[in-house]
């Protein structure tokens, strides 16, 4: 329910030029053109929901022709490309894109800003997203899908071993999808940088800021790795270079050593924001603030700093020099200890709040219970005698799944339900949510943890069948058994949304009385987010009667800034207030130039080289169009960024 | 604001010095890494021991001892900020920036045992292998 009586502090005649500034047009060409970040976050959220739901329908028709032995549901073929894509998307077209879903939506909300620092960035980011999502998908119908794993080892990825388009598709189709999660991951840097309120020093910007901002910069450094390997496969490929080709002095190892520079730290690009969410959903349902505020920040930072420093374990096989793998051990063991620090911090949390157990709650336990579960694991493949058995089994598959879901689709779970009443004005149904959340839990754990044991049985990962004498088909029927109820349990959030979109009850402002400064307005928020922009004086802003007194009877002009469409710029480190900016209205560009791209890479993948060239055209234009510097802006006197 | 002007001493605690006891260990570590195994696996994929002269095993000592000497470095300064901002805070000073510094500072004391930590636990086999053992 939005508010529509003036908030205190905000004149009649304030709040009408703000709502004129920040409008956008209710026309098709206002949907296509907003720069509004709360609606691009929600896009974001969409899309990739979206994705989830093609990727899981891939996971569900591998777990049926897996649930007996020399089943025949499926070809080899069919099954390497469902196999392939459902690990793909889940990777890069769901976990990411869903993260930063959260953070476009949440981030400026979070700081006390209208908007993100690079508005038309940001929707450019997220059509380059949709439009890599779909050149992917649109091969699985046409039978060209990437066929060779998402870690798509050489030289399984070659032109030599694997023909058709199947990897090229891969190899464009990352490189396209690179631009987007590269162009969000600047903006989240320089927006909770540069926009956060004044007085939000860094020992008072919120854990999921922090966890967003340390996964930017994991993404610049590590995303860089993964376009190499990409943009020299594809030239291996389409005009025989042999970069991963051994027999004309290239390297296969090369290939992994890239993939996994990238791999591994994605693998916390992945969870640090869903640690992120669990520390934001927390303080509203133990009613205290997240012990060890200083620490999680120390396990933030020392997680995405090691995190680059461990990918060799995944190639404990490949035969490297022992001493090699001692410093590589060392730090996998040793990336444990942030991670196990941020675990005992939210127990003590509850330990010591008082447990008011709804939903979003119960997600938070069913993350620590799945997520400490993975992370056990994950230390034993830490010790190179075991990962040298493991490697390639079921096991592995098992781990990463608890890893993955459990760090991250049970954050995701938790942050659905604790931000819907936020994003949609509407309270979800806190009984079809717990019936969810056990669904979930219970199905997540059924598939999942067979897989221990039928990997440690010796079953191989990667394979489209296997014969019955090893006697591993019970349990892969428990598996898919499992994968079925885990479905019904994601169907279930699904109807939860709809129920909660159509007949949930408004809500207020603040249903959780939590502590950050989304919660400080309305359901859904305003275009502008905040009438006046606060002033922060503590760790826990929504809690602080200062901070409240600064948008009520405390609100000055210089934070209300209704004369243009405005936000504040602040110092990097303590938040001093430095000068208002202007912000960008609505525009197409961004959707002219990633349709331009899209035409790009499609012309690349068919080889049609000179529409290659002419997209490539119409992209340096629209670049060059885009950057012409404007006009002085009319209120201020500065250029529009 | 600050009641009372901070003095040379307490100004050490921002700035450089500061990030230095911050993100010492981490590069100092990032260093070690790349630097140990990147010896190790190009000298014995090349099919030597020896690295300017030098026994293998030697300079990868070396690429695990000045990192770990930077590392203790580092935490002794970010012990030092963390000493100093709390005079600083006990004496009376609003100034929000020394709330800051001083969670950096904790950080930084932490986030630098923590790679001394790996350091020295990776460093540990060079004493036990041989550098090109497979």
């Amino acid at each position: 329910m939005v508010t529509t009586s003036t908030p205190p502090g905000v004149s009649r005649v304030d709040l009408a030029r703000l709502t004129e500034h920040w409008a956008e047009p209710r026309s098709l060409r206002g949907w296509f053109s907003t720069v509004d970040h709360k609606r691009i976050g929600r896009r974001y959220l969409v899309t990739a929901g979206v994705f989830f739901v093609l990727a899981g329908l891939s996971a569900l028709a591998m777990r049926t022709q897996l649930a007996r032995p020399e089943a025949g549901l499926l070809s080899p073929e069919e099954y390497n490309q469902l196999f392939t894509m459902h690990g793909t998307a889940m990777i890069f077209l769901f976990a990411t894109p869903m993260l930063f879903g959260f953070g476009n939506y949440l981030v400026p909300l979070m700081i006390g800003a209208r908007d993100m620092a690079f508005p038309r960035l940001n929707a450019f980011g997220y059509w380059v997203f949709l439009f890599a999502g779909l050149f992917m998908w649109a091969s699985l119908p046409f039978g060209a899908a990437p066929n060779s794993g998402w870690f798509a080892y050489a030289p399984l990825n070659s032109e030599q071993h694997n023909p058709g388009l199947h990897m090229d598709v891969y190899a464009l189709g990352l490189l396209f999808l690179g631009i987007s999660t590269t162009a969000a991951s600047i903006n989240f840097i320089v927006t909770a940088l540069k926009l956060r309120a004044p007085g939000m020093s860094l020992n008072r910007v919120p854990l999921f800021v922090w966890a967003i901002v340390a996964t930017a910069f994991m993404v610049i450094f590590a995303l860089p790795a993964l376009n190499l390997d990409n943009a020299m496969l594809f030239l291996d490929r389409r005009f025989d270079t042999h970069f991963f080709d051994p027999s004309a002095g290239g390297n296969v190892l090369l290939w992994q050593h890239l993939f996994w520079i990238f791999g591994h730290p994605d693998v916390y690009i992945i969870v640090m924001p869903g640690l992120g969410i669990v520390s934001a959903v927390l303080p509203a349902f133990t009613r205290r603030g997240v012990v060890g505020y200083p620490l999680i920040v120390l396990s933030i930072v020392a997680i995405a700093i090691i995190s680059f420093g461990v990918w060799v374990h995944h190639m404990f096989a490949t035969g490297l020099p022992q001493l090699s793998y001692s410093f590589f051990s060392a730090a996998s063991t040793i990336i444990t200890i942030p991670s196990g620090l941020q675990i005992f911090a939210w127990l003590a949390t509850m330990l010591l709040g008082r447990l008011i157990i709804r939903v979003p709650l119960l997600f938070v336990v069913g993350f620590i219970v799945t997520f400490v579960l993975g992370g056990v694991t994950g230390t034993m493949f830490a010790l190179t005698a075991f990962d040298q058995q493991v490697t390639d089994t079921y096991f592995v598959v098992a781990h990463f799944h608890y890893v993955l879901i459990g760090g991250a689709v049970f954050p995701m779970l938790a942050g659905i339900y604790y931000w819907l009443p936020k994003i949609t004005g509407r309270m979800y149904h806190e009984g079809l949510g717990r019936w969810a959340f056990w669904l979930v839990f219970a199905g997540m754990h059924v598939t999942f943890f067979p897989m221990h044991l039928y990997g440690l049985f010796g079953m191989p990962r990667r394979v489209y069948t296997y014969a019955s004498e090893p006697g591993w088909g019970g349990w892969n029927l428990v598996s898919t058994i499992g994968s079925y109820v885990l479905a019904l349990g994601l169907l279930l959030v699904l109807v939860g949304v709809v129920h909660a979109v159509r007949r949930g009850r408004p809500a207020p402002p603040d249903p959780w009385r939590a502590d950050t400064l989304e919660w400080a307005t309305t359901s859904p928020p305003e275009p502008y987010n905040f009438p006046v922009l606060p002033r922060v004086h503590s760790l826990h802003p929504v809690w602080d009667e200062r901070t409240a007194e600064s948008t009520g009877e405390g609100a000055t002009a210089d934070r209300i800034l209704s004369e243009g469409r405005n936000t504040l710029l602040t110092s990097e480190l303590d938040a001093r207030v430095e000068r208002p900016v202007p912000m960008p209205e609505s525009t197409l560009k961004p959707l002219v130039l990633a349709a331009a791209l899209l035409v790009l890479f499609a012309a690349l993948l068919v080889a049609w080289y000179p529409v290659a060239a002419v997209a490539a055209v119409v992209v340096a234009a629209t670049i060059a169009v885009w950057l012409w510097p404007a006009g002085p802006s009319r209120t201020s006197g500065v250029a529009t960024p | 604001m600050t009641t009372t002007p901070p003095g040379p001493r307490a100004r050490l605690t921002g700035g450089v010095l500061l990030w230095y006891g911050v993100l010492g260990g981490a590069v100092a570590w990032a260093v070690h890494v790349l630097a140990a195994w990147g010896l190790d696996e190009l000298a014995c994929a090349a099919g030597s021991d020896r690295v300017l002269a030098m026994p293998l095993g030697r300079v990868v000592g070396l690429a695990v001892i000045v990192p770990a000497l930077v590392t203790a470095g580092s935490l002794a300064v970010a012990a030092l900020a963390w000493r100093r901002t709390a005079r600083a805070q006990a004496t009376g000073t609003q100034d929000r920036a020394y709330g800051r510094s001083r969670m950096l500072a904790v950080v930084g004391v932490w986030v630098n045992l923590l790679f001394l930590t790996i350091i020295v636990l990776g460093g540990v086999a060079v004493l036990v292998l041989p550098p090109c053992q497979l």
